[in-house]
C-alpha cells in the first residue's frame, strides 16, 4: 500500500462506501495517533465475530490503534480466533497454513526490501499460542535464528481456542480443558526466553491492562524490527469461553494474571535501547 | 431482544473520564462526546459482555453504565 494508494481520487469521494470515507477522513493514515484518544478516531478494525467479551479481541483493537505506519504495514495471521478480526481491518491481512506465519512473513519482508529499498515497510504477525509455540514452532524458531527483521505477536489464550479447548504447550501445567479432561502434565513454554535465546533483539511480556503500555510496546517491537532483527511480544489475552470466565470478569482476570505471572516484563539489546531512545527522541520532538 | 450496554448520561456528565472507552473490546461501539463528557453506546455494535460496566462500577465506584434488554430497531 502506501499513503497514496489510501487515499481516494478527487472526485470519487461520493461513490465510496461511508466506512471507507470515514477512514480516510477521521481515520489513522498518515498520522500518529495516541491510544488515549481512540473514541476520537474511525477505527482501522471493523465489526468481526469474535466472541462477547474476548480480550484477544480487545487487544487486536488495541494493536490496530498502536501501529506507527498503518498504510505501510502487512498484517499475518494464521488459524485461530485473532485472524477473525485481523481479517476485518484495513490493513492488508495475509493468511496462510497453520503456523507458517514466520516463514512467510520471512520471505515477505525480504521481497519488500528488496522492491521498496528506501520505503519503510513494517511487517507484523499475530498468532496464537498454538500456532506460534506449537505447530509453527519450528518456523518461529528459524525466523528468530535467522535475525529476521519483522515482529511477532504471540496472542496467548493458553489454549486452541478456536479448535473447542485443546491444551497447547502454553497452556498451565494441570489445567484441565475440554480436551485435557486429565489435566496438563507439563509446563507452560517458557516463550520469553526462547526468544532472547533465539535472537530477537526486543522482547516483552504483558497482559492488556494498560492501553498506553500496550501502545508502547506494540510501536518499540515495530521500529527495533525495522533496523535491528526479529522482536517478540508475549500477551496474555484470555478466552473467557474455554476458561469459563463470565465476560465481565475478564478486564479482572487480567489484572490477577498481571500480579501473578504476567506483571510487564521488556528486555532488549544494548543496540536496540539505543536506537529506540533515538527514535522516541526523534518522534517527541516532531510532536512538539 | 439484545443485551446491552446503556450509559446514564446525566451521571456520566458529572466526570470527565473516558476509562471505560478504552477498555470494551469491539472497535467503535463505546465511544465519546466530547462536547457533552458522556460516553455513549453504539447499541448495533455492542456486544453485551459487560466490560465496561466492570470498568465504571467496580474499578471507579461510579455506577453510569447499566445493561438492559433492547428490541430491535430501538
Ligand atoms: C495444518 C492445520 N492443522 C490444524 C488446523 C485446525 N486448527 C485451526 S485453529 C487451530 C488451533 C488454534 O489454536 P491457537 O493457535 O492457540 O489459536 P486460538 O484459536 O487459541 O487463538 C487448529 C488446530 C488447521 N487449520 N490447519
Ligand atoms: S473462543 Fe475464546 S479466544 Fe476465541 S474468540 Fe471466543 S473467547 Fe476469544
Ligand atoms: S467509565 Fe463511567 S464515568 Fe467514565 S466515561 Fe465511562 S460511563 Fe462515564
Ligand atoms: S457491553 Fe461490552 S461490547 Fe458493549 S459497550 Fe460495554 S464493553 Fe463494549
Ligand atoms: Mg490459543
Amino acid at each position: 500500500m502506501g499513503l497514496e494508494y489510501v487515499k481516494i481520487s478527487p472526485g470519487f469521494e461520493k461513490y465510496m462506501p461511508k466506512d471507507y470515507v470515514d477512514l480516510v477522513k477521521y481515520g489513522q493514515f498518515g498520522k500518529q495517533i495516541d491510544v488515549q484518544q481512540i473514541d476520537q478516531i474511525k477505527e482501522l478494525v471493523e465489526e468481526h465475530p469474535m466472541c462477547a467479551g474476548c480480550y484477544m479481541a480487545y487487544f487486536v483493537r488495541i494493536f490496530y490503534a498502536s501501529l506507527p505506519k498503518p498504510e505501510d504495514t502487512i498484517v499475518l495471521g494464521t488459524a485461530g480466533c485473532a485472524r477473525l478480526a485481523l481479517s476485518q481491518a484495513a490493513v492488508p491481512f495475509i493468511y496462510g497454513n497453520y503456523g507458517d506465519t514466520n516463514a512467510v512473513a520471512s520471505g515477505l519482508k525480504r521481497a519488500l526490501s528488496i522492491r521498496f529499498p528506501d520505503k519503510i515497510k513494517d511487517v507484523v504477525v499475530v498468532a496464537g499460542d498454538g500456532g506460534l509455540m506449537d505447530i509453527g514452532f519450528g518456523m518461529t524458531m528459524h525466523s528468530w535464528f535467522r535475525r529476521e527483521k519483522f515482529t511477532t505477536i504471540m496472542v496467548d489464550n493458553e489454549v486452541y481456542g478456536n479448535t473447542g479447548g485443546q491444551e497447547s504447550g502454553m497452556s498451565p501445567k494441570g489445567v484441565q480443558l475440554k480436551m485435557a479432561p486429565k489435566g496438563k502434565k507439563f509446563d507452560k513454554i517458557n516463550a520469553v526466553e526462547l526468544a532472547k535465546t533465539a535472537g530477537c533483539v526486543y522482547v516483552a511480556k504483558l497482559a492488556p491492562t494498560n492501553p498506553k503500555r500496550i501502545a508502547k510496546t506494540i510501536k518499540r517491537a515495530i521500529l527495533a524490527a525495522r533496523e535491528l532483527g526479529p522482536t517478540f511480544i508475549h500477551v496474555y489475552t484470555s478466552c473467557n469461553i474455554e476458561y469459563s470466565i463470565p465476560t465481565e470478569r475478564v478486564l479482572a482476570d487480567a489484572k490477577e494474571r498481571e500480579k501473578n505471572d504476567f506483571g510487564f516484563y521488556e528486555w532488549m539489546t544494548d543496540e536496540a535501547k539505543e536506537y529506540l531512545e533515538e527514535q522516541e527522541k526523534k518522534m517527541a520532538e516532531a510532536k512538539t | 431482544m439484545y443485551y446491552v450496554a446503556d450509559v446514564k448520561e446525566s451521571e456520566c456528565a458529572k466526570y470527565n473520564c473516558k476509562q471505560c472507552v478504552l477498555f470494551c473490546p469491539e472497535p467503535n461501539t463505546l465511544m465519546y462526546n466530547s462536547e457533552k463528557h458522556v460516553a455513549w453506546v453504539d447499541y448495533s455494535r455492542c456486544k453485551g459482555c459487560a466490560i465496561c460496566v466492570y470498568v465504571c462500577s467496580d474499578l471507579l465506584k461510579r455506577n453510569c453504565i447499566e445493561m438492559v434488554m433492547m428490541t430491535t430497531g430501538e
